[in-house]
């Protein structure tokens, strides 16, 4: 046998030896362990060794856990019980407990496991419509606190576009997004900024809040009307866009006032004409 | 558990006392911390009942338990990566003491307490297979389905360990 052949089969021995350890290895493998050790000084050695540490390892000794651990766990699991909601299968396997076992007797006891379940039947049907009014509770106490939230953002809303600093203000706009279907105050309140806000960038965040909710009449309106109020080259023509995107054909009248007008901007003017002709 | 899992939790009671002092060896075996192991059991079996939907019955309980018994040690070792001490052959000493230990002579002791920390100074991995194998008494086969790896693979591993702990254990020895 070759060096190399030896070390080979030294490595694939002293593989098995943990095996040969646990009495884990096959008929096969254990012979062929067998075989090697009987020519190789050198794993037999090794056998030895490992042998005594797996010998000396199980002496190591394993203190038993102390009495505390157990009350500790029966505490912990009746808090867990009392914390977690009954789950459907124990009511289930409460109700089998208490239910005798089926004997073999005759009709009298099935009569009375018949009547039993009908009971059953009966008592469940009674106790579901509470489980559904609960959930109805349930859903109208949400109702209640979305109802909530969403007032309570339209007062932070109309109170932060009061603000002096215009941040502020766009930040107040910005909030719109997140209130549903607004009422008249908010609708109200984003018009008059939409028409007197000193800053432009306001009044443009403004009417593209406000053209989110363009299929608000109340919207539409106020859109059509703020059309000759505006003095900005830049709301124009985004007001301008807007009305194209609507297919506001109301627009048409304030628009051709809006190009007899004196001092208009030329860019404007020839926005409002393309604006005109893709409406009419 | 499978009663524990629809619902019966106080089965989970039957199942402590089956299986506590196993896995509280285990842990201690891993940790080499007796207070810590307590801990730790009481960990495990919380997020048996906390995990209970994750036990599908198709392996056995006991594999499921190491699989959890496992997590915990790795989540206690990564708390206590920085302040890591290893727990004192003295500390336990009382609490074991009037067992078989307690009679036999000094330099045997000393033996056990060397090769403890040897045990206690492998890597992780390598100290896993030879606590499951050794003291847990558990066969490849178990061991390879709580790692997920194949049995060969946990056969190396072994051999590793062992070679590892020699290795270890001698230089102790020598440099006692």
């Amino acid at each position: 046998m070759s060096t190399t052949d030896k070390s080979i089969a030294c490595e694939s021995a002293r593989l098995s030896l943990p095996g040969w350890l646990t009495d884990e290895l096959s008929i096969t493998d254990r012979a062929a362990l067998d075989a090697h050790l009987a020519q190789c000084p050198d794993c037999r050695a090794e056998l030895v060794a490992s042998q005594q540490l797996w010998q000396q390892l199980k002496a190591v000794p394993t203190p038993a856990p102390g009495p505390a651990m157990r009350t500790r766990f029966y505490a912990m699991l009746d808090t867990f019980e009392a914390t977690e909601p009954v789950a459907p299968p124990t009511i289930w396997a409460r109700l089998r407990s208490w239910v005798p076992p089926m004997g073999s007797g005759g009709v009298g006891p099935r009569l009375a496991y018949g009547l039993l379940l009908l009971g059953v039947g009966v008592g469940i049907g009674y106790w579901l419509p509470n489980g559904r009014s609960a959930d109805i509770a349930y859903q109208q106490q949400i109702d209640t606190l979305s109802v909530q939230m969403q007032e309570m953002r339209e007062m932070m809303m109309l109170s932060l576009l009061e603000n002096p600093s215009a941040t502020e203000r766009l930040r107040a706009v910005s909030y719109t997004k997140d209130i549903g279907e607004a009422d008249s105050r908010v609708v109200e309140a984003l018009l008059t900024t939409l028409n007197n806000d000193p800053n432009v960038n306001v009044r443009l965040v403004t009417l593209e809040a406000l053209a989110e909710r363009a299929h608000d009449p109340r919207v539409r309106e106020g859109l059509v009307q703020s059309l000759t109020r505006q003095e900005s080259p830049l709301m124009q023509v985004a007001l301008a866009d807007v009305m194209v995107k609507l297919q506001e054909k109301r627009s048409l009248k304030p628009l051709r006032q809006m190009l007899r007008q004196e001092g208009i901007n030329d860019l404007v003017k020839t926005k409002l004409e393309k604006t005109i002709r893709e409406l009419s | 558990m499978l009663k524990v899992k629809a619902g019966d939790l106080n089965k989970m009671g039957l199942l402590f006392e089956r299986y506590h002092r196993e896995l509280f060896g285990f842990l201690y075996h891993m940790s080499s911390n007796p207070d810590a192991s307590e801990d730790m059991v009481q960990t495990v079996f919380y997020r048996m009942l906390k995990y209970r939907h994750t036990f599908t019955g198709e392996g056995s309980f006991r594999t499921w338990m190491y699989h959890l018994a496992r997590n915990v040690v790795i989540d206690s070792a990564q708390q206590h990566k920085r302040s890591a001490r290893h727990h004192d052959v003295a500390d336990y000493a009382e609490r074991i003491g009037g067992g078989p230990m307690a009679d036999e002579p000094l330099q045997k002791e000393q033996e056990l307490a060397m090769l403890e920390k040897a045990l206690a100074r492998l890597s992780a991995e390598h100290r896993e297979v030879l606590v499951m194998s050794r003291y847990q008494e558990l066969k490849y086969e178990e061991i390879a389905r709580i790692l997920s790896c194949t049995e060969g693979a946990v056969k190396v591993r072994v051999h590793r360990a062992m070679n590892e702990l020699k290795k270890i254990y001698l230089n102790s020895e020598y440099n006692r």
